[in-house]
């Protein structure tokens, strides 16, 4: 992560600046919003990608700390994913855990927990009204850095 | 936050292009690059028909790409969960 970083600043110019967007390391709800009611699904937490987002936060410390960034601005923002369906929610989360799992080259563990929350959204929008939806919310923590 | 008007903006991890469509119309020119061929094929499969001039996406890991690149090639470079 610290290489990468490394990199970032030799491609961007003197003037330039790094914008860093990731979930913070807690539990990211699931809700079903159908005619103004808002009822919670379920917490999407998954153990390793908590652990991910925890070294990307050191790897960014390490990096101004070392003095080839400056953080200029940081922020938290609510990032909402909207899906019509739990069937779509369910590719779209077994995608992600795929992909982390490609990504870090370890076991898909976190599969059947993102599968139970599948379930109970499929029997949830099962019984909601027509035009319900899910939302997943991500806490993301953004920052801009310059580099130095 | 960010002022992207007339910036050469490269993001990395862009996957389907979910944070690019957010920024792209503001920029010069947007590098979306992403290692998972498949997620770069949504991208381009749902990239605006008024964007495509000032976007490209690439299936490719971020070391290769950068090893090709020059040096001082971007305003802005944004990484959408990608440091993780």
């Amino acid at each position: 992560m610290v290489h990468a970083l490394e990199e970032i600043h030799r491609l961007l110019k003197p003037n330039g600046a790094l914008i860093d967007i990731h979930p913070v390391s807690e539990p990211s709800p699931i809700e079903i919003h159908q005619a103004g009611k808002v009822d919670l699904v379920g917490l999407l937490s998954v153990r390793q990608w908590c652990f991910e987002f925890e070294q990307a936060d050191i790897a960014l410390a390490e990096i101004i700390q070392r003095g080839v960034f400056t953080v200029e601005r940081n922020a938290l923002f609510d990032l909402p994913t909207h899906y019509a369906s739990a069937a779509e929610l369910g590719t779209d989360l077994k995608e992600s855990v795929e992909i982390f799992a490609r990504d870090a080259q370890a076991a898909i563990e976190p599969l059947p927990h993102v599968e139970a929350l599948t379930a109970q959204a499929e029997e949830l929008m099962r019984a909601a009204v027509s035009g319900a939806e899910l939302i997943v919310h991500e806490r993301t923590h953004i920052s801009r850095l310059r580099p130095t | 936050m960010v002022n992207f008007r007339g910036s050469r903006v490269l993001e990395i991890g862009c996957g389907n292009g979910r944070v690019t469509w957010r920024y792209a119309d503001k920029a010069a020119h947007v590098t979306g690059i992403d290692p998972d061929a498949k997620q770069i094929a949504l991208a381009r499969e749902q990239l605006p028909s008024q964007l495509q001039d000032c976007i490209e996406f690439h299936s490719i890991a971020f070391e290769d790409f950068a090893s090709a690149s020059e040096a001082s090639a971007f305003d802005i470079v944004i990484l959408a969960r990608s440091l993780c």
